[in-house]
């Protein structure tokens, strides 16, 4: 207990000292944290909604719902698969865990992604008027996603230490997920015959249980992704204690 | 065995044991891997993995007081030994019993976040060294540590402007400013000027004195024979010898002559 204490004070340490760094160089970085979704997500409402005219009944919510998520996924892969080599030397030189700088950045990106939920959503409910009961799940769903993203980004990170082109293959597979994930376009969208694409895109399972949550699914719906979001993340956390133990010594010799 | 003081052991190592896998060091890619595969998807998929042997059969112990240089040519097995020591690599055979705290350092020349001032620097690199002690205290080992490393005004300027010297001087003050049962040094006077080397060695014996033992790591007999009162010998991943450290010098030395 003591050393989980301890870690999470060396982690909170350094996120405070990463973020005072970044924004002291440039105090727009900060706002960029911020308007990065806020600028995403006014293009893509105005390209889908009034350009495409995708008709979704709470589409502002719909889209709002899968944005976020996505781009909190998006944030930390693209941030955080080089955490660990990049902090070789601090790894190599001081007695500290690769896993607690690793979990500093990923805090970090849970900050970003926090700040604009608060600033985006909530503001978003009180125009729609959307108050589903539906809310009370969000938390879990909060809670799914952001343990889903914590060991798919620690898995890329230890691998990045081994393969240096992970970077790249996780970059182009975001790409491709992006148009192959209802993040834009309502899942209804897809032609049966091609729904098993969304069934088996374990993003979309991740990302759908926070956009119900949002605009008013149906719960039902909203529990059943739930569960496999939840095994989903457990079964990548199983493999992710696997590949730490099995790499964590030839770590060192590879950075 | 030499145990120059007294007789409980802060250490115990015993038929430790260290090798790393390499056979994967073939695909260094992603691409690599996908190459290979479907090249020749057989091979690559029922290649054995090999091992290389770091440490073999590895047994002492570090008792109180002992200044314990430890020796050996580049992959020796030198760092992995400290590593494990510190409890940041897992050996795959043997047992280390450590009785206290241990505090390891492999390299002084770095700063956690090179943007910040080496003050704010001595702030997180404090919270990483020293993660069991009250802010109260943190803050007097940060000020006593700032005081000893004498860079004055150059405290409030970036850590990315420091020197090699520098830097060395920032991390050597804070890992010495607090006692410790192991002390784990590796290689870490390098950077520092002759002046700055004697004060801290003055500052880590006084600190020995007080507290516990010191591992000592370098290529500098000079260093190892001012510092240190026991050499251990490491050699193709096995202890060569363990005793006084003039006795050891003679015999690294017909080591590295062979």
């Amino acid at each position: 207990m003591a050393s989980l204490v301890q870690n999470w004070q060396q982690i909170k340490v350094l996120t405070f000292a990463n973020m005072k760094a970044r924004y002291r160089k440039t105090f727009v970085g900060f706002a960029w944290v911020v308007l990065n979704p806020i600028l995403m997500y006014s293009v893509q409402s105005l390209v889908f909604k009034k350009f495409l005219q995708i008709d979704h009944p709470e589409y502002y919510l719909f889209l709002l719902g899968g944005l976020l998520p996505w781009i909190f996924i998006n944030s930390s892969w693209d941030t955080c698969t080089t955490t660990i080599t990049n902090a070789s030397q601090v790894i190599k030189s001081f007695q500290i865990s690769p896993l607690i700088i690793l979990a500093s950045s990923l805090l970090d990106c849970f900050i970003n992604f926090f700040a604009a939920f608060l600033i985006m959503v909530i503001p978003t409910l009180l125009i729609s008027q959307v108050f589903s009961i539906n809310l009370m799940l969000l938390p879990l769903s909060i809670s799914i996603l952001v343990l889903f993203t914590v060991t798919t980004t620690s898995i890329f990170s230890i691998l990045h230490v081994f393969y240096r082109d992970i970077k790249y293959v996780t970059h182009f597979a975001m790409s491709l997920l992006f148009f192959l994930t209802p993040i834009f376009y309502p899942p209804d969208y897809i032609p049966s015959s091609l729904q098993w694409i969304v069934n088996y895109n374990p993003i979309y399972i991740i990302i759908a249980p926070f956009q119900g949550c949002l605009y008013g699914g149906a719960i039902r719906e909203i529990l059943i992704l739930q569960s496999q979001g939840l095994i989903i993340s457990i079964i990548l956390l199983g493999l992710f204690v696997r590949l730490w133990q099995k790499k964590k010594n030839e770590l060192f010799l590879k950075l | 065995m030499n145990s120059s003081s007294s007789s409980s052991p802060i250490v115990t190592v015993e038929g430790l044991q260290l090798s790393y896998v390499i056979d994967h060091y073939t695909n260094r890619s992603v691409r690599d891997l996908f190459i290979n595969l479907t090249r020749s998807p057989l091979k690559t998929l029922s290649t054995k993995e090999r091992y290389y042997h770091v440490l073999n059969d590895i047994n002492f112990e570090i008792n109180h007081g002992d200044r314990v240089g430890l020796l050996g040519v580049n992959g020796a097995g030198k760092t992995s030994l400290c590593r494990c020591l510190a409890g940041m690599i897992t050996p795959q055979h043997g047992r280390i019993s450590i009785n206290g705290s241990t505090r390891a350092i492999f390299d002084t020349g770095v700063g956690i976040l090179p943007d910040l001032t080496g003050r704010e620097n001595a702030e997180v690199i404090s919270s990483l060294i020293y993660p069991d002690i009250s802010q109260q205290e943190r803050n007097l080992i940060i000020k006593d540590a700032l005081d000893f490393s004498e860079l004055d005004e150059f405290l409030d300027v970036p850590f990315l402007k420091y020197s090699k010297g520098m830097q060395t001087r920032l991390s050597l003050s804070l890992v010495s400013a607090k006692g410790c049962d192991l002390l784990i040094l590796d290689e870490v006077y390098d950077g520092a000027d002759v002046f700055f080397q004697e004060k801290v060695s003055a500052r880590v014996m006084r600190m020995i004195e007080n507290s516990g033992a010191v591992l000592f790591v370098s290529h500098s007999i000079e260093q190892i024979e001012k510092t240190c009162n026991r050499l251990i010998i490491l050699n193709k991943a096995k202890v060569v010898f363990d005793g006084e450290v003039s006795d050891g010098v003679k015999h690294y030395k017909s080591l590295t002559r062979n």
